[in-house]
């Protein structure tokens, strides 16, 4: 089982190797589109990058509703929790 | 015929035009394609014929659009088009160029925007054919990808609807994105009309002053390697911009007016 913690440090791991974002970036208070500039096709290669990483089937009605790092964490645990 | 007779001639074949567009929208759609279901054949089979069906059709309509002397063209290069895998990518200056590729491309899928999938006229044709739609974008990025792994040949316009004249080009990713996603191989169109021609400001009946001569131009295959080991987003934000620039010269090269800023 995996904590919410770590499911952080995946997510972040995968912004900065897809986005080359700088992690301190990487608040969860960020807004994915606004302050990181994740459009959403890239939001279609970061589902994919998630999947390979969690083995779990994600599908975009997961992802409507996230806005923030720590919207994504949130529906990403879920998912795992599941 | 003097000047002002052939005017008024382009007018009556371009409503012409438009009105037999709608009627054989409707007779494929409603006639047509629910005939070809009594034929034996797995759904890809199916698709495949009813996508051929579409091609002939476009070429019958390219036949009497050029036949009925409103609209000349050349097409160079068109036997490099309809390859397993194939993404083709063009630009869009006028609404007749798709019925160009569509007409001279081999079974060819295509993206096309949402609106086709509910306009009565064509809305059972996009279908039938399997066509793809441009909204919302993720699904279109998978659905895209998927077809062109499956071996389709896919037809995408990165502008995303037709060229804004005097304004400067812009290319949605969403095609560079599929290109490194899942394109064998990735061929551009270029694609120029000598003047205004039913682009994104004219009504149907503001015909050219001369008979529009276009000419589509199909380049030089990609090459996609230097794309391939990149982390996608990267990737297509990369190609992307390249084939913006390298449309701006290969379209220079181009015979025709340019529409663009």
């Amino acid at each position: 089982m995996q904590t919410r913690d770590e499911v952080l440090e995946q997510v972040k791991a995968a912004l900065v190797e897809l986005f080359e974002l700088e992690p301190d970036r990487i608040m969860p208070s960020a807004r994915l589109n606004e302050d990181l500039e994740i459009d959403s096709i890239d939001a279609v290669d970061l589902m994919d990058r998630l999947r390979r990483q969690t083995g779990r089937k994600i599908s975009a009605e997961n992802f409507r509703s996230v806005r923030t790092v720590d919207d994504l964490v949130t529906a990403v645990h879920a998912l795992v929790q599941a | 015929m003097g000047e002002r007779q052939t005017y008024l001639w382009r007018i009556l074949v371009t409503g012409t035009c438009f009105v037999l567009f709608g009627i054989g929208g409707l007779i494929l759609g409603l006639l047509v394609f629910p005939a070809l279901l009594l034929w034996p054949g797995d759904s890809r089979l199916r698709r495949a014929r009813t996508r051929a069906l579409v091609q002939r059709s476009f070429r019958l309509f390219v036949a009497v659009m050029s036949g009925l002397r409103g609209i000349g063209y050349e097409f160079e290069g068109r036997e490099r088009l309809g390859r397993p895998g194939q993404l083709i990518v063009a630009n869009h200056p006028t609404l007749v160029d798709v019925v160009f590729i569509v007409a001279f491309t081999p079974a060819p899928a295509c993206v096309v925007k949402a609106a086709l999938f509910a306009n009565p006229f064509t809305r059972r044709v996009v279908q039938a054919a399997g066509y793809i739609s441009n909204a919302p974008t993720d699904q279109m990025i998978e659905q895209s990808t998927a077809a062109l792994k499956s071996g389709d040949c896919l037809v995408m316009f990165p502008e995303g609807t037709r060229t804004r004249p005097g304004q400067p080009r812009h290319f949605h990713r969403g095609a560079a994105s599929v290109a490194v996603r899942g394109a064998a191989v990735l061929t551009p169109i270029y694609i120029r009309v000598d003047q205004p021609l039913l682009d994104k400001t004219q009504a149907w009946y503001q015909v050219p002053p001369r008979r529009p001569n276009i000419v589509l131009r199909v380049g030089d295959d990609i090459d996609l390697e230097p794309y391939r080991h990149l982390p996608s987003p990267r990737a297509s934000r990369q190609l992307n911009a390249w084939l913006l620039e390298h449309y701006e010269q290969e379209l220079e090269r181009t015979a025709g007016y340019n529409e663009s800023a």
